[in-house]
């Protein structure tokens, strides 16, 4: 790979994902998924606890990140296979990589700017002061990435239809909502289940928040990110297997 | 130089049914070459396979020159693709759809708008530039679709079954502008299950039938073995067709059908036929309800060059594809 093929593999994952939040984000779909479900199950489930308010922050902040990030992908992919928009994108020359960095750009954007909305109203209504915003911008960029490359392991299921992976992929988010220290905080957790919890990104995109918001976490923030950073690598692989797949199966 | 494309035993099969059984063939550059076949063929499935849609099973495909297994990318370059369904972005303008695509392509940024107008205006939608796409009727999406699969001037163009339900005008438009790109040195392959369309437009056409590649050849030399299959249908009045006896032997007649009310005789003259069915109405004092000749039905030509039996016609073929040249309800 020369350096022109890596800048024109780069615009055009850019262009996909232009293309992408201009065609879907204001789609009912996503907006139900992506940016009504944080917001729902966040005072729908805080209300129940005594809370401070910025730990409330950081709940929301990862809540949103993790559903908004995760929004597009089922969504998008299938439905560009059933309308055979997809093989535009999978016939162009690009790799099949720039293709699914692209699709990851979205849902990163995608929750980069609503969280932006839940950061906003955090400190407009709860009067929340931020202690590192550095580390939370890092956090909410990273914890975008990693989520928005695991919806895309649904989004790349073989299926031109998207309520089969709506079903599976809205599953596993709300059981990564229970285990990964989002409700229950990481220290009051049973061992057991805190040894399930490390093995949920989202545990680590809410100590990340916990740390920028509250100035305390368990695990180093460092490893956070680095985990996050990782975790949403590791997620392009299945994809890209799928992806094959479907190319043998003709979907 | 280099063929278009080249193909070795490409073969697919869907699980355990098998869509494309061990393919051969060659198309040269500046060729139009047709890929004619019913419905579920495998026509489709090998022209996703050529466009790098699809995993062949076995085989191998060269896109001038470039070997699909080893690297996509020199050939993914070189190939326009107008799929069988028009696959625009509805909720973008034409314009858009257009720019999304040049962009897609890595078509010079300095030089997207002004082929983006030259097609539009080429394919009559100037005007409707900034309209949605979802507002489009089937013919203008077609015209997109074809645009967008241009605009990167590919030296090899796809088009799967680019005309079925289209007006006429838009038809026309289409086989015209495949005929210029032709003309300037694109080579074109396109699939349909139409005879007319495959010989007006091409210079060569391969016949696949279930899977397998039946004939190779010009429109011309093919026809030559379609003229057996013509026919000439007729009705009597109140008689069975069985009870019209010694119509089958009458000169020029290969072999006879019954279909429906209607007798239907296989000959390769049927303008000499049919004086002699008038004849013999007469001299059977039979009233001819309807009298037609029928072209080869596209299901004829594969019976006729697989060497099956002519006249084992299937419904739909037989809907879709005779062509009629009806003489009418003569009395
Ligand atoms: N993805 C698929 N999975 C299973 N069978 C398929 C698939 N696509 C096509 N087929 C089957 O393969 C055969 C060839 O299909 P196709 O290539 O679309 O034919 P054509 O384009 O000539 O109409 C058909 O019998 C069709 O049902
Ligand atoms: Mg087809």
């Amino acid at each position: 790979m020369n350096i022109e093929r890596i800048k024109n593999e780069l615009a055009q994952a850019w262009t996909v994902a232009v293309k992408d939040v201009r065609v879907y984000y204001l789609r009912p779909g996503m907006i139900m998924f992506g940016f009504a479900m944080p917001f729902f199950m966040f005072f729908s489930f805080s209300v129940q606890r005594e809370m401070g308010a910025a730990e409330g922050v950081a709940r929301l902040l990862a809540m949103t990140v993790f559903f908004t990030a995760g929004a597009a992908g089922p969504f998008i992919i299938p439905t560009e296979r059933r309308i055979g928009t997809y093989d535009r994108l999978l016939a162009a020359p690009m790799s099949l990589m720039t293709l699914l960095l692209g699709k990851t750009a979205v849902g990163t954007i995608f929750a980069v700017a609503v969280s932006g909305v839940a950061l906003l109203a955090g400190l407009l209504f709860f009067g929340t002061t931020i202690l590192q915003p550095g580390l939370l911008a890092a956090g909410i960029l990273l914890g975008a990435f990693s989520f928005s490359t695991l919806g895309l392991v649904f989004g790349s299921m073989p299926t031109t239809n998207p309520g089969d992976v709506q079903m599976p992929s809205t599953l596993l988010r709300w059981g990564l909502l229970f285990i990964s220290g989002v409700f229950i905080p990481l220290g009051e957790m049973a061992p057991a289940a805190r040894a399930i919890a490390y093995l949920s990104p989202l545990t680590y995109a809410q100590d990340v928040m916990n740390h920028a918001v509250l100035g305390k976490g368990l695990i180093n923030p460092w490893l956070d990110l680095a985990v996050l950073a990782l975790s949403g690598a590791l997620f392009l692989w299945p994809s890209i297997k799928m992806h094959q797949r479907a190319r043998v199966l003709g979907r | 130089m280099n063929n278009a494309i080249e193909v070795e035993n490409l073969t697919k099969y869907y699980d355990k049914f098998l869509a494309v059984d061990h393919v051969n063939f060659t198309v040269k550059q500046g060729e139009i070459f047709g890929f004619l076949g019913p419905n579920g063929a495998g026509k489709t499935t090998t022209q996703r396979m050529l466009t790098t849609l699809l995993t062949p099973t076995e085989g191998r495909i060269l896109i001038n020159g470039h070997d699909l297994a080893r690297d996509s990318y020199p050939a993914k370059q070189q190939i326009g693709l107008v799929p069988e369904e028009s696959n625009v972005y509805t909720e973008l303008t034409a314009w858009d759809n257009l720019m999304f695509t040049a962009s897609i392509y890595r078509v010079p940024r300095g030089e997207r708008a002004k082929r983006a107008q030259e097609l539009l205006e080429t394919f009559g939608l100037w005007e409707k530039r900034a309209i949605k796409a979802e507002n489009f009727s089937k013919g203008m999406r077609r015209r997109l679709s074809i645009a967008m699969a241009i605009i990167h001037k590919p030296s090899l163009l796809f088009l799967d079954e680019p005309t079925p339900g289209l007006d006429t005008q838009s038809i026309r438009a289409i086989w015209k502008l495949i005929r210029s790109m032709n003309a300037e040195g694109t080579t074109v392959f396109v699939t349909t299950h139409q005879i007319e369309e495959a010989n007006q437009l091409c210079d060569r056409v391969a016949i696949i039938s279930h899977g397998k590649i039946a004939a190779i050849d010009t429109p011309e030399r093919l026809k030559a073995n379609f003229r057996r299959a013509q026919s000439v249908e007729v009705a009597f009045e109140g008689e069975m067709a069985e009870k019209s006896p010694g119509l089958e032997s009458m000169p020029g007649v290969t072999t006879q059908v019954k279909v429906g009310d209607k007798l239907r005789l296989y000959t390769d003259d049927p303008s000499a036929l049919l004086p002699r069915i008038v004849q013999y109405a007469e001299s059977h004092a039979l009233r001819i309800v309807s009298l037609n000749t029928l072209g080869p039905s596209l299901e004829d030509v594969f019976l006729e060059i697989t060497g099956g039996q002519v006249g084992i016609v299937t419904n739909e073929i037989q809907e879709n594809n005779p062509r009629r040249k009806g003489m009418g309800g003569r009395k």
